[in-house]
């Protein structure tokens, strides 16, 4: 039942993009960002999905699942798209049906938007199929880390990070179980109007609840026991180290910007 | 009202992973008798407890219950669960109510009996797990022991008075004596009608209460016999990994310091039969 959330939603294969420093995927993660941005004309969003292809094909990601990624998003992206079309101002009219007219215009920038979306949203969630949830904040926190002398708690804030990640499909898991304890005692969680649903969450929310208390206080002391004492001075396991493999995903991005760059640079 | 298992299989899905937790199990629980369920960790015996009751559903397969089928469109899950219930591992869990009485009342509620009926049950449910009425049913479940909020938990699916009783491994991390207290009010409500199937991993609590015992490995049904019957395949379960009772195996290493005892499952039994042959040979000597 609420398996289906997946937040933490890394999938675990093995592949040269999951092997990538996390590091180094955040950064490119980043500048393919920008990449989508850069693009004015429409036929140069080939490349970037390309780029995309391959990427997800290295991965090994399936590529059915990608588009699934992108389900959650349609409803905006429809939204964004009618809204473009339809509200856009410009000086060549393409259609006029009674007081709506569609202008170039517009119908560019609704298929600009649509564009961008897709291929960020996808772009992005490669990031995080292909990287745990664990790994990526240990990246994240290396990247924060020169923000320290400004005051920035990066430790902190990758340890925050890493704990709820760490806790989400342990406690999805509790709430299933719960859930489905309380349906065996005849619960119902589907039907009903808004106060009835609402008031049915109680026998699942107060068990979780505890539950999550009891494993908060239980880790707290698990790790005072090992002497956690926050970032200060501490060492790591897995030391984060660059290696060829990053360098030529950084090249193949360089080649992706070149490509991108190129009609500006030529006019 | 007999539950029949038909080649259920179950699979888990998530993300690349597909584990197959039930292989074309074929099972059938009679009326009125006490199934221990037993397997090595991940055998897949909570699984099937929980498509008993509809919880889950078949990947393939069915699951009959008077000869219907529960996950056929005309049957209602919900009724079903009432009839078929269903104490999780750890089931004290999922206590949420302000006062014990309120939480075994939940159940009740649920089916829309009247208030008089939901009375009724919840005393009779405390009672039959033997916790006072009149000194617990106003506190707090938070508040009670850990027996107790497991005895607690147990009234609260036994105050939908379900014809098929299911629990998952009910004595997991209770000391000796709420564990026997508990096995004796399974056993009391196995004796009064209810069908009982017992998961455990404690081969003693199983030969104690048992009339029948399945085995699972992988996922597949590989035994289904008496106790005894399975019990003398010591070597097979050994292999999987599971232990026999204290009593098997004290009958056989009587045997092979030469005792002629039989397999027993229970000590007691095997106890008597050991003093009647002491007694015998001593008889004989003098
Ligand atoms: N919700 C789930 N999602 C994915 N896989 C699961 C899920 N629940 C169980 N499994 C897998 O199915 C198999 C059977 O699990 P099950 O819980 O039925 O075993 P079990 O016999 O009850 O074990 P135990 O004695 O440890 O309680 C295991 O391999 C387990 O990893
Ligand atoms: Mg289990």
């Amino acid at each position: 039942m609420l398996r289906d959330i997946t937040l933490g939603q890394y999938y675990p294969v093995d592949s040269p993009v999951h092997r990538l420093d996390p590091r180094a995927k955040i950064l490119l993660a980043f500048l393919y960002i920008i990449g989508v941005f850069l693009v004015k004309d429409l036929f140069m969003y080939l490349p970037v999905l390309l780029y995309l292809a391959m990427a997800t094909w290295l991965a090994r990601l399936p590529f059915p699942m990608m588009a699934k990624s992108l389900k959650p998003m349609r409803i905006l992206i429809v939204f964004t798209f009618i809204l473009n079309l339809f509200f856009g101002t410009g000086s060549r009219e393409l259609l006029r049906l009674g007081s709506i007219v569609i202008w170039e215009e517009g119908l560019l920038n609704a298929l600009h938007f649509t564009f961008r979306l897709i291929l960020l949203v996808t772009g992005s969630s490669i990031l995080t199929l292909t990287t745990p949830p664990v790994t990526l904040t240990d990246g994240l926190e290396r990247l924060a880390s020169p923000l320290r002398v400004i005051r920035f708690p990066a430790h902190e804030m990758a340890m925050m990070m890493t704990i709820a990640l760490r806790f989400i499909p342990t406690l999805t898991e509790e709430a299933d179980k719960i859930m489905k304890a309380q349906t065996a005692r005849g619960a119902d969680f589907e039907t009903g109007n808004l106060m009835a649903r609402a008031r049915a969450m109680i026998p699942l929310l107060v068990p979780l609840f505890i539950s999550a208390f009891r494993r908060a206080g239980d880790l707290a002391m698990a790790m005072e026991a090992r002497c956690y004492r926050g970032g200060e001075g501490r060492t790591r396991l897995h030391v984060l180290k660059f290696s060829r493999r990053d360098l030529i995903a950084f090249l193949s991005m360089a080649g992706l910007f070149i490509i991108l760059l190129l009609p500006g640079i030529l006019k | 009202m007999p539950i029949v298992l038909e080649k259920l299989s179950h699979v888990y899905k998530s993300g690349p992973h597909t584990s197959h937790a039930l292989r074309d199990v074929d099972l059938t629980i009679n009326d009125g008798e006490l199934l221990a369920l037993i397997g090595h960790t991940g055998s897949g015996k909570s699984t099937l407890a929980q498509h008993l009751n509809g919880l889950l559903q078949p990947t393939s397969g069915h699951v009959l219950l008077d000869g219907q089928d529960i996950n056929g469109k005309d049957s209602s899950r919900r009724a079903l669960r009432f009839r078929v219930g269903l104490v999780f591992q750890y089931p004290e869990h999922q206590l949420f109510e302000e006062t014990v009485y309120k939480d075994i009342a939940f159940g009740p509620k649920n089916m829309g009996l009247k208030e008089e009926e939901i009375d009724a049950r919840v005393r009779e449910a405390m009672a039959i797990v033997g916790l006072d009425f009149s000194e617990i049913s106003k506190r707090s479940p938070f508040e009670l022991s850990g027996g107790q909020m497991r005895r607690a938990a147990l009234a609260g699916v036994l105050a939908m008075k379900p014809q098929v009783l299911v629990l998952d491994e009910p004595t997991a991390g209770l000391d000796p004596r709420a564990r026997d207290f508990l096995l004796e009010d399974v056993r009391r409500l196995n004796r009064a009608g209810t069908t009982v199937v017992l998961i455990s991993h404690a081969m003693d609590d199983v030969a104690k209460l048992a009339t029948r015992v399945a085995v699972l490995e992988k996922g597949a049904l590989v035994m289904d016999g008496s106790p005894l019957e399975v019990f003398s395949r010591h070597e097979r379960l050994g292999a999987m990994g599971l232990d026999v009772p204290q009593g098997f195996r004290l009958a056989r290493l009587l045997r092979e310091k030469g005792f002629p005892v039989s397999d027993r499952c229970l000590l007691e039994d095997l106890a008597g039969e050991l003093a009647d042959l002491i007694k015998g040979g001593s008889g004989h000597a003098a």
